[in-house]
């Protein structure tokens, strides 16, 4: 009997409070049929992928609009490769500079979906990558 | 990750193998049967305390507080936090976490669960998960079920004390009349205690137990303001009290009751399906149409089809 899902994780990380962006994508996936694991505001590195361990994520999606992401990504990926996680795959949104996004590819983030994106585009995308 | 192999780090306690464990266990995989029988032996030890009541209640800021006393008392602890799945998308958002704060600083497993479509309050594969989730080695379980209705009193059968929480403004005392949840705490809570009504339902509650047939526990009701972290040391208090009287009276015997139950659930399941699959979907569908046209009755048609 296969009752597999497909488990995402929605994080929020660093400290600004601007979740819709997170509370849509969170939405839109439910309405997909994944299960979507939604943790809050100001969450840090640590909380994420400890987060994302118990709870056996397919995906981590991390929105950050602040700035932030030049210190979370790096530290976030560390911290799946310290607890041999690294099949956790790493999506992200808000606000990340287009031509930082090969470089953010290079060390280990998924995908980079950035305003305008449609849900539908991001479902298809995890869809495919679990299959 | 091999089976073996999985058995083997969960006999370390690995908290990757142990959330491995538990998505294998939902999904009702089959390498789930062999995995359970090698660490049977390892489980059943943690003392399982269920939280329950209305959506809204403040169930997982309790389920947080608790987990945070326990840690004072060099506990450790674990958590399964069930919350509903879209009947219409099979997708769900889990959102028990946000409320779980202390409890996510302090690196206690919390795994979020949706309830995939049954009912009742918990999943229908909450016990295995208790289990699997006790190859953390830890003391404690606390297991918090969906907002719950009338209805949804399935944890009693799991948990060694169970917790009703409700909250004032819900309705008059003949709410607290009927049967339901309210019945099955070990404990009842009322929250939100700084709100109008919370004294009058406090009273209320007690009312009605007053009224019931005394048994040897009668439910402690305590009035906490979870999110001041008001009253959460009586709760933790009572709690201990119910585990030392569980344990004077023999808990044995409650949980062996409970795993008789359980066992005759599972059996009844497995029968049922062997036996469809020996009738065939297509005997199903001939007698329905018979029933239909009334050429037969139910109660023959069963005969028959069991006869067979």
């Amino acid at each position: 009997m296969d009752k597999a899902k497909i488990r995402v994780l929605i994080a929020k990380p660093g400290l600004d409070g601007h979740d819709r962006g997170a509370k849509v994508i969170a939405r839109a996936l439910r309405d997909s049929g994944m299960e979507v694991i939604y943790t809050g505001l100001r969450q840090s590195p640590e909380d994420i992928v400890e987060a994302a361990i118990q709870e056996d994520v397919h995906f981590i999606g991390l929105s950050i609009l602040s700035g932030a992401h030049t210190h979370i990504f790096p530290r976030v990926i560390e911290l799946l490769k310290e607890n041999n996680a690294e099949d956790i795959k790493i999506i992200a949104g808000g606000i990340i500079p287009n031509q930082e996004i090969p470089k953010w590819k290079e060390i280990g983030i998924d995908a980079i979906f950035g305003p305008g994106t449609s849900t539908k585009e991001i479902i298809e995308y995890i869809n495919r990558s679990v299959k | 990750m091999k089976s073996n192999e999985l058995i083997n780090k969960l006999k370390q306690s690995d908290v990757r193998a142990v959330a491995r464990l538990l998505t294998l266990i939902e999904n009702e995989d089959k390498s789930i049967e062999y995995i359970l029988k090698n660490i049977w032996h390892l489980t059943g030890k943690s003392y399982i305390i269920g939280i329950t009541g209305p959506p809204g209640a403040g169930k997982s800021t309790i389920v947080d507080l608790i987990a945070k006393m326990a840690l004072e008392n060099n506990l450790k602890v674990g958590i399964l936090a069930v919350d509903p799945t879209s009947p219409f998308s099979g997708g769900a958002v889990l959102g028990d976490r946000l409320r779980m704060n202390s409890a996510q600083k302090s690196g206690i497993f919390i795994r979020s669960v949706a309830s995939r479509g049954h009912l009742g309050g918990l999943t229908a594969t909450t016990r295995f998960m208790i289990n699997g989730l006790e190859m953390l080695r830890n003391d404690l379980t606390l297991v918090e079920t969906v907002g719950a209705g009338q209805g949804d009193v399935e944890i009693v059968k799991v948990a060694d004390t169970t917790i009703v929480v409700e909250v004032p403004g819900l309705g008059d005392e003949v709410q607290a009349q009927k049967a339901g949840i309210l019945e099955i705490g070990d404990i009842l809570v009322v929250n939100k205690g700084d709100r109008p009504g919370s004294d009058r339902l406090a009273k209320e509650l007690k009312m009605m137990l007053s009224l019931g047939e005394h048994k040897e526990w009668i439910p402690p009701i305590i009035t906490t303001t979870a999110t001041k972290e008001l009253g959460i040391e009586e709760l933790w208090n009572k709690i201990k009290e119910h585990r030392d009287y569980l344990e004077n009276k023999d808990i044995n015997k409650t949980r062996l009751d409970k795993i008789k139950y359980d066992l005759e659930n599972q059996l009844s399941q497995h029968l049922f399906t062997r036996k469809m699959i020996q009738i065939g979907e297509n005997e199903i569908e001939n007698m329905a149409k018979k029933i239909f046209k009334r050429e037969i009755d139910p109660f023959t048609a069963i005969e028959t089809i069991i006869k067979q």
